[in-house]
């Protein structure tokens, strides 16, 4: 007995028989089992699962998107709808994380948050956990310039007599979670954009604060 | 259909928003990531098309009218990045070495079989392994469930050549995963066949 060739059975996995195969099918078993082994594979195959990207993957695309003009990030402080704030006063928010936490107890992100962000940055292991960490330190900040905001308008104050060493103590916390990230993500631009900011403010908020204090650092 | 949820994520998206855009990736990317990985027959490739799949999902993403589903759409633009670049790759090959049978053999004979991932694993070898032209075929019938219509459409041959090309490549398929099973039988170990 002729079998039926392998690319005929294959065909017989979604098409019918026609006569002369049916009858073959019905009594060569042989050609009945590959026939079935080819309906199994091709069912198999339909079930194969989805497969993870390899770590790391999303980082790259991020820089790709990001260098095609792609991914428009526009920056904290303008993402935040906070760009029109002057600047000293985005650092000053940041303060009170560290003072109203501290004294007043009221709920906000004291310093040992600063030092938590930082330590969840060091142990993220890519760039992505690194990130993460970053934004969360943002968040933070943001909810305290929220609160910052509030404050001064309740007690009708100025804010423009804000005290440069909040300003100082407020950019601390970012320098820290960002040098962190940085450690872990060395060649990561946005990171390493975000840190150097940081470093930026600080200092001029040290430089004002050392003109404006009689030289306390 | 899209939820308004899906809807303004993708507006947002459109418009560069890397949150919006990271979820998408959160979302998708296993899809077009197994899609291409399959079409490559080779993780370092499927790497590099999945990423320029992105890159031109996002960049058309203000073309999106949202008439198809949003993974379907992103899934043909994934297929079609994938089979774009290996047709470039191949020309590039052909130019610089002499052409081989494009056969590669499936290497190491599995032991006994311990349920799906293990057939899992002798499948997507095999596919690996199978000559380009068929891979492509098989790939988008059986596993992605493309009609013989739609793989004419991409890969640009009729319906009645890609309905050749899948018998073939089914049969070359069954071929190679028996020859697996012979050598691992030889081996003295316990096989199984699908």
């Amino acid at each position: 007995m002729e079998h039926l060739t392998a690319e005929t059975l294959a065909r017989l996995v979604d098409d019918a028989p026609d006569s002369e195969e049916r009858g073959h099918l019905a009594e060569c078993s042989v050609c009945a089992g590959e026939l079935r082994a080819l309906t199994d594979q091709t069912r198999a195959l339909a079930s194969l699962p989805e497969i993870l990207p390899p770590r790391g993957d999303w980082g790259v695309l991020e820089a790709r998107l990001r260098s095609e003009g792609l991914l428009k990030d526009q920056g904290m402080f303008a993402r935040l709808e906070l760009a029109r704030t002057p600047a000293w006063m985005q650092v000053a928010a940041s303060f009170m994380l560290f003072a109203a936490g501290a004294a007043a107890g009221a709920g906000w992100v004291g310093q040992t948050s600063a030092v938590g962000e930082a330590a969840a940055v060091a142990e993220a292991t890519d760039v992505e956990g690194a990130a993460a960490a970053v934004q969360a330190a943002e968040r933070e900040y943001v909810q305290a310039m929220s609160q910052y905001r509030e404050l001064v308008a309740r007690n009708g104050g100025d804010l423009e007599s804000t005290d440069p060493i909040s300003r100082y103590a407020a950019l601390e916390h970012l320098v820290l979670v960002s040098q962190a990230a940085v450690r872990q993500a060395p060649g990561d631009p946005f990171l390493n954009g975000f840190l150097a900011s940081a470093l930026a403010e600080r200092d001029a908020a040290a430089r004002l604060v050392s003109t404006s204090t009689g030289g306390w650092f | 259909m899209a939820t308004t949820t899906d809807k303004h994520l993708l507006a947002l998206a459109s418009e560069g928003d890397p949150r919006a855009i990271r979820t998408l990736y959160d979302r998708f990317s296993p899809r077009v990531y197994a899609v291409v990985r399959r079409i490559a027959g080779d993780d370092d490739l499927a790497q590099d098309y999945a990423q320029e799949a992105w890159i031109r999902a996002i960049r058309a993403l203000p073309t999106f009218r949202g008439d198809a589903r949003f993974s379907t759409w992103l899934h043909r633009i994934a297929v079609n990045a994938a089979l774009q670049a290996l047709r470039k790759a191949e020309t590039r090959k052909k130019r610089e070495t002499p052409a081989g049978d494009g056969i590669a053999p499936v290497d190491a004979a599995v032991g006994p079989a311990y349920g799906d991932a293990l057939l899992q694993e002798r499948l997507s070898r095999a596919l690996d392994a199978l000559p380009e032209g068929m891979r492509r075929v098989l790939i988008l019938h059986d596993v992605e469930g493309y009609t013989h219509e739609e793989i004419g459409d991409v890969l640009g041959v009729t319906a009645g050549t890609s309905k050749s090309q899948l018998s073939k490549a089914r049969a070359k398929m069954r071929e190679m995963l028996s020859n697996l099973d012979g050598e691992v039988r030889e081996q003295g170990v316990e096989t199984w066949s699908i």
